[in-house]
C-alpha cells in the first residue's frame, strides 16, 4: 500500500492543508526580535553609558519585559528622558511593554538602556527577562565612537 | 522745467532707487531661525565657580569670546552627551565652512556633587579640545542659574544614581561677558550652523 493509499493520508494532508492556511511557519520565528542595537562606551568620568535598541514583538500577544541583567555591568536600569517646557528629565522606567505586533524603539533623547559601571568588555551580553523567565539575550560590540 | 533739468532729476531719482534696492539686498543678516535674541543682553552676576584645572571661573572668565554655554552634568547618560556631541559637531562645522567666529562650548555641572573638577574636565575633553567645564559650590552656582532664568533640581533616589532635572537651553554669551541669546532644545547642528555667525553679525 503506498502511502497516498494508507488511513494517515487523510488527516497529514489536512493538518498540512491547515498549516497553510493558518500560516504555522510564523509559529517557528522568535516572539522578539531586536534591531538597531547601539551600545555606547562609558565616557571618561561617567560611571554609566546609554543602550538603545529596537524591539519587535511578532506575537498576537503583549510581551513585557521586567528587568535586564548583564554580566558585563554592575547593572542594567531601563530609563526615559524627555524635555518638557525647556525641562529636560529622565525617569526610570519598571517595565516595557511591547504591544502585540508592534515595535518599542529605545532610542537617543527618549527610552534608553541604562548601563552602570562597565567591565571594560568590547562585545556585551544583555538578558531580557519576564520575571523569572528569559525571553531573549542581545549581544553587541560597544560602539567607541559617539555618533549622533 | 526745460529738458535738461528734467534729465538731471529723472537721473538723480534713478541713481537714489538704485541705491536703496542695492542696500536692501545688502543689508544686516537675516533673523535668527532658531535661536531667540534677546532684547537687551544681560551681564552676568557676581559668582564664583572653578574650572576643570580648579581655575576660578567668574563673569570675567566669560569675556573675550563667544561661549555656548549648556547646564549638564556627567552622570547623565542620554540627553547630556547627545547635546554636547551635537555642540561640538557644530563647532565642527562652523570651523569647515570658514566661518570668521567659532565658539566656545562650556559645560556649567547643575550636579556639583558628584561632578569634581577633575571629573567634569575628563567628560568635556572627550567632547573636543578647548572646551570649558565649570563646577563648584552650589550656592554659587544657583546665584548664576537663577540670574540666567536657568532651573535645575536634584531629583530624590534611594541610590546614589539620582538624575538632576535641568533646564536643555543653550546659552550664548558675547565677548563682552553678556548673556545676549539662546538656543532652545531640540539642538541640531544646522541651528547653530545657521544662527550662529547671524547671532555674531548683529552685535
Amino acid at each position: 500500500m503506498t502511502f497516498r493509499e494508507s488511513a494517515f493520508y487523510p488527516p497529514i494532508l489536512a493538518l498540512a492543508l491547515s498549516c497553510v492556511v493558518l500560516g504555522c511557519a510564523d509559529e517557528t520565528r522568535p516572539p522578539l526580535i531586536v534591531s538597531d542595537i547601539d551600545i555606547k562606551e562609558q565616557l571618561p568620568g561617567q560611571r554609566m553609558s546609554a543602550g538603545y535598541l529596537t524591539l519587535t514583538n511578532t506575537t498576537n500577544e503583549d510581551i513585557v519585559i521586567s528587568r535586564v541583567s548583564s554580566a558585563d555591568y554592575q547593572s542594567v536600569e531601563v530609563h526615559e528622558s524627555s524635555v518638557e517646557n525647556g525641562v529636560a528629565r529622565m525617569r526610570p522606567v519598571t517595565e516595557l511593554v511591547i504591544t502585540a505586533n508592534s515595535a518599542l524603539e529605545l532610542r537617543p533623547g527618549g527610552m534608553h538602556l541604562m548601563l552602570m559601571n562597565a567591565n571594560g568588555t568590547e562585545d556585551v551580553s544583555l538578558n531580557f527577562f519576564d520575571g523569572p523567565t528569559l525571553l531573549l539575550t542581545v549581544s553587541s560590540n560597544v560602539a567607541r565612537e559617539r555618533k549622533q | 522745467m526745460n529738458s535738461k533739468n528734467l534729465l538731471i532729476a529723472l537721473l538723480i531719482g534713478a541713481g537714489i532707487a538704485a541705491g536703496l534696492f542695492v542696500a536692501t539686498k545688502m543689508k544686516a543678516p537675516t533673523q535668527p531661525q532658531f535661536a531667540t535674541m534677546l532684547t537687551q543682553a544681560n551681564a552676568l552676576p557676581d559668582f564664583s565657580l572653578l574650572d576643570q584645572k580648579g581655575n576660578p571661573v567668574n563673569a570675567d572668565t566669560f569675556r573675550g569670546q563667544w561661549d555656548l554655554v549648556f547646564f549638564g552634568f556627567a552622570h547623565c547618560p542620554d540627553i547630556c552627551p547627545i547635546t554636547l556631541q551635537t555642540l561640538s559637531n557644530a563647532k565642527r562645522a562652523l570651523i569647515d565652512s570658514g566661518a570668521r567666529v567659532i565658539p566656545r562650548i562650556v559645560l556649567v555641572s547643575v550636579d556639583p556633587e558628584r561632578d569634581t573638577p577633575d571629573i567634569l574636565g575628563k567628560y568635556v575633553a572627550y567632547f573636543g579640545d578647548d572646551n570649558l567645564a565649570v563646577t563648584g559650590d552650589l550656592e554659587q552656582l544657583r546665584r548664576l542659574t537663577s540670574a540666567l532664568g536657568i532651573y535645575f533640581e536634584k531629583i530624590a533616589s534611594d541610590n546614589e544614581n539620582y538624575a538632576v532635572d535641568h533646564s536643555a537651553a543653550v546659552l550664548v554669551i558675547d565677548p563682552n561677558g553678556q548673556f545676549s541669546a539662546l538656543f532652545g532644545a531640540p539642538h541640531a547642528i544646522e541651528n547653530y550652523l545657521h544662527d550662529f555667525p547671524i547671532i555674531v553679525a548683529t552685535q
